[in-house]
């Protein structure tokens, strides 16, 4: 019994349980949020394109203004988290990487009428197809990694 | 609860404000819990180093994906887990087989998911090489007045739109709607 117990111990340290759980929290209120706001919706994404309904652009939008007040606020009341680490928020290097990536993801975008994100939510809806377009972001992911190490530039961004 | 509000927070779908608001406000909470920068492609990566644990690739074996059980993988994990209970609580279908105007307009399943996975590697790709995606670099990058995430998201939005009518024109001879 007790070795069972030890085991198990071991088992959720290594799995990082409880340090990791807020994450799964979080990453819960995204995915209900994605999907009742529509995100993970192929129709919306297609007629934001088509500029036809621009609904899913009007939430991105709300999205930045919201978190840039949230940020302000946040950063004028505290420099520290609640558990005491100091907030430190890193900006990504600017270079050309960052167009030039973008048009491939833009591309890719309109392809799969998803992103990284909101694919994950069409998982959680049962939308069986999404797993093809998971499936291609992992051997794009993989693909990248091999490009990066022939040619080092690449992994600037 | 009542059976409207039920109505209202499960079943409708949310108007644009609010499903705005909740995403924006994740971004200072994550913040202010957690010092972590929303952002979901990346995590990606601990997928691959889960598949590939032998690589010997630099970049998987990078100190972002020492722990490939980490944060990320749980985070994603939650985005899942979350539209899940989304789509169970409004009664959805559990498993279904259509994507909207996509399998609608008679395009057969296999040259679907032939599209799909397409997007899906272009979107793979194009993230690592631009440093983000549509949370990291739209939202949470913008949302910091970061220039490297500005370039990134016009550039997600000219290319995705000039693509969106290249396919459009080339592939379903003009419209799918």
């Amino acid at each position: 019994m007790a070795r069972v117990l030890a085991d198990t111990h071991l088992t959720l340290r290594r799995w990082c349980f409880v340090k990791n759980l807020p994450f799964l929290v979080f990453g819960a209120l995204f995915g209900f949020f994605l999907s009742r706001v529509g995100a993970s919706d192929y129709n919306l994404i297609y007629r934001m394109f088509e500029l036809t309904d621009l609904t899913l652009a009007w939430v991105i939008l709300t999205a930045i203004v919201t978190a840039a007040l949230g940020m302000r606020l946040l950063l004028g009341a505290r420099t520290h988290t609640f558990s005491g680490t100091r907030i430190s928020v890193k900006q990504k290097p600017l270079v050309w990487l960052n167009a030039a990536g973008g048009v491939v993801f833009g591309v890719g975008w309109a392809m799969s009428g998803a992103c990284p994100g909101t694919v994950l939510a069409q998982l959680g809806e049962g939308k069986l197809l999404a797993v093809a377009t998971v499936l291609g972001l992992v051997t794009g992911t993989y693909i990248y990694a091999v490009l990066v190490e022939k040619w080092p530039s690449l992994g600037k961004s | 609860m009542s059976a409207a509000m039920f109505e209202t927070l499960f079943i409708t779908r949310w108007p644009w404000w609010a499903g705005g608001i909740g995403i924006g406000l994740l971004v200072p909470l994550l913040y202010l819990f957690l010092n972590t920068a929303l952002g979901v492609s990346t995590g990606y990566g601990n997928i691959v180093r889960l598949l590939f644990p032998r690589s010997r690739l630099k970049w998987l074996n990078s100190p972002t994906f020492a722990e490939p059980f980490g944060w990320r993988l749980w985070f994603m994990a939650g985005i899942v887990l979350g539209a899940f209970v989304a789509s169970r609580l409004g009664a959805q279908s559990l498993l279904t087989a259509e994507m909207g105007i996509l399998t609608a307009s008679g395009v057969s399943s296999g040259a679907s998911a032939l599209l799909l996975f397409s997007g899906g590697l272009l979107l793979g790709l194009g993230a690592r090489l631009a440093g983000g995606c549509t949370s990291g670099h739209s939202i949470h990058g913008i949302a910091n007045l970061h220039m490297s995430s500005i370039i990134a998201t016009i550039a997600f939005l000219l290319s995705g739109w000039l693509a969106f009518w290249l396919i459009r024109t080339l592939l379903f001879g003009g419209g799918v709607s």
